[in-house]
């Protein structure tokens, strides 16, 4: 059985790479931040996806974590389980804490008028738009199933290489493409609209902490078999 | 078992040689492996292998590189996962068993670290054995000259080899295996290695084995020898006994015969009338007919006998009794 221990090392191991998991993350999205001040100050204020670099980044720090990670984590005698649960305990303490500075300088940007200059960056209309407690939720959410999503990659890229990658990527691509065609061929898209206005942003976090769990249990059954 | 060797002499071919790995230690042994089979997309890594590592002992895990010896201990530390057959590590299979997992250490020859300084690496896994040694580890980085400062992808081939090693020995994991470890290093190193790898051994004793193609240079560590060619175990013999064991009788083909007749033969190379034959120990009298019959006797080292247990174009003869007693 995997202890708790275990699984607090393992993060632990992980976070070995500060770089990777806190310092970069941040500093690609501070980084993107000042030059979408320095744009928000020419021009009238605006929204902006700059937001987006937190979230892809944690994607790429769940993707190192399966992969170039992997191989000496199982050398250090870790089982293939304890070292999964461990990783999404990463991905646990990564997406509450990002998820709790970003709902602060969300706040902040509230107070601020968009940094003096009227600049939406942590803002997000529909998404990231209501009290700090649903911003925190969404974000943790949100992170957490990127990071998620970013471990299944890995392993899938561990466990069949290159070949298994592009077959994984074009079976997601097959299945969003199936739902698209059955939407339109039911005539639902007005429909389906509909049910994400209706959702709002507590419905869709709800939705999307769902979607984390099916990625997470995709990651688990692909990594039980994964060798190095 | 397939222990297989001849052992002193004619008259103490009657006893069975033997066996290091059997009832010495109470309790399961630390590694047995039964039937174990790996195959890869046609090819055969690893044929049918049933062996036992068992009680503190140094082995030696000898073969031809592609022989199978890193697909074994990947095997047994279940980095990799058999086609068929059984690991059983402490009496339970190591498949993601982490109460197993963590007695046991394998750095493998072509390791994959993270974006690691030494440090961190030797950090890392001091959180994960439990009687992982801070102290050896740190007398180990001074005798290799490791700069613990230094990101492990800058390291040199030797360096990363000595690291490694480093982490190998201070786990102090009572099954410690090691696959070529020595990858880089010079032959002071080696020799550091070698003599370390005793010095542990004699203060905490643990089932040690050791996969190499150099093959002399540890004949003397080991206390026994498997070798492995084409994924099957071709010999299993205390170290020992293999020392000596085997001759190389050349000279005229007439004369080989008549001194080799009725003997197992391990090898047999014929250049036209000129023929060398491999065979088991040599008595006063064999050797005293030898040289009546002007033919020329060779001790083999243990290094010539892989090359002979290995040469697989006449190799039928080495593997036939491992395939009758498997």
């Amino acid at each position: 059985m995997t202890s708790w221990s275990t699984i607090v090392r393992v993060a632990r191991y992980h976070l070995i790479q500060r770089p990777i998991y806190l310092s970069l993350p941040w500093a690609l999205t501070i980084f993107s931040l000042a030059i979408n001040l320095v744009i928000a100050s020419q021009t009238p204020a605006s929204n902006t996806g700059g937001l987006l670099t937190m979230y892809s980044w944690m994607f790429v720090g769940g993707l190192l974590s399966t992969t170039r990670s992997f191989p000496f984590g199982l050398t250090l005698g870790i089982s293939r389980r304890s070292y999964y649960l461990g990783t999404t305990a990463l991905a646990i303490i990564l997406a509450a804490g990002n998820g709790a500075v970003l709902s602060a300088l969300h706040a902040l940007e509230g107070l601020t008028d968009g940094w003096g200059v009227g600049l939406h960056f942590f803002r997000v209309p529909y998404i990231l738009d209501g009290p700090w407690y649903l911003t925190w939720l969404t974000s943790f959410v949100g992170i957490g199933l990127l990071f998620v999503y970013g471990m299944w990659f890995g392993i899938v890229y561990r466990r069949w290489n290159l070949t298994g990658l592009v077959a994984f990527l074009a079976g997601q691509m097959t299945l969003a493409l199936a739902v698209i065609l059955a939407v339109t061929w039911t005539d639902a898209w007005a429909a389906t609209g509909r049910f994400f206005t209706d959702l709002s942003a507590a419905g869709l976090t709800g939705v999307l902490a769902v979607l984390t769990a099916a990625l997470f249990a995709g990651g688990f059954t692909t990594i039980r078999r994964a060798t190095v | 078992m397939t222990t297989s060797v001849p052992t002193g002499g004619a008259a103490a071919q009657a006893g069975p040689a033997a066996d290091p790995s059997s009832g010495e230690t109470p309790g399961p042994v630390a590694v047995s492996v039964t039937g174990l089979t790996r195959r890869y997309r046609g090819h055969l890594a690893l044929d049918d292998v049933t062996i036992d590592f068992g009680g503190p002992s140094i082995t030696g895990l000898l073969g031809r590189n592609g022989a199978g010896k890193t697909t074994l201990l990947r095997l047994v530390a279940a980095q990799e996962l058999p086609s068929q057959g059984q690991v059983l590590v402490f009496g339970a299979s190591p498949v993601e068993n982490d109460a197993v997992l963590r007695r046991m250490v394998f750095v493998r020859e072509d390791q994959t670290f993270p974006d690691f300084k030494v440090r961190h690496a030797l950090k890392a896994a001091s959180w994960f054995y439990p009687n992982w040694s801070d102290a050896a580890a740190a007398a180990l980085v001074e005798e290799f000259e490791l700069p613990t400062g230094r990101a492990v992808k800058k390291l040199s081939r030797g360096m990363r080899s000595a690291l490694s090693i480093v982490i190998g020995l201070a786990a102090r994991a009572e099954v410690t295996l090691f696959d070529e470890p020595y990858a880089g290093l010079d032959a002071v190193a080696r020799q550091l290695f070698y003599d370390r790898l005793l010095t542990e051994y004699a203060e905490h004793p643990r089932t040690i084995v050791l996969s190499t193609h150099l093959v002399d240079e540890v004949a003397g560590l080991l206390e026994r020898v498997v070798m492995i060619d084409g994924g099957r175990v071709v010999l299993d013999a205390p170290a020992d006994d293999l020392r000596g064991a085997f001759t190389a009788v050349s000279g005229p083909a007439a004369a080989v015969e008549t001194l080799v007749e009725g003997r197992r033969v391990w090898g047999r190379r014929r250049v036209a009338a000129r023929e060398s034959v491999v065979v088991g120990p040599l008595d006063g009298v064999d050797r005293l007919r030898a040289r009546d019959l002007h033919l020329r006797l060779e001790t083999l080292s243990l290094q010539q006998v892989m090359v002979h247990a290995s040469s697989r174009s006449d190799g039928g003869p080495v593997e036939s009794p491992e395939r009758t007693n498997a």
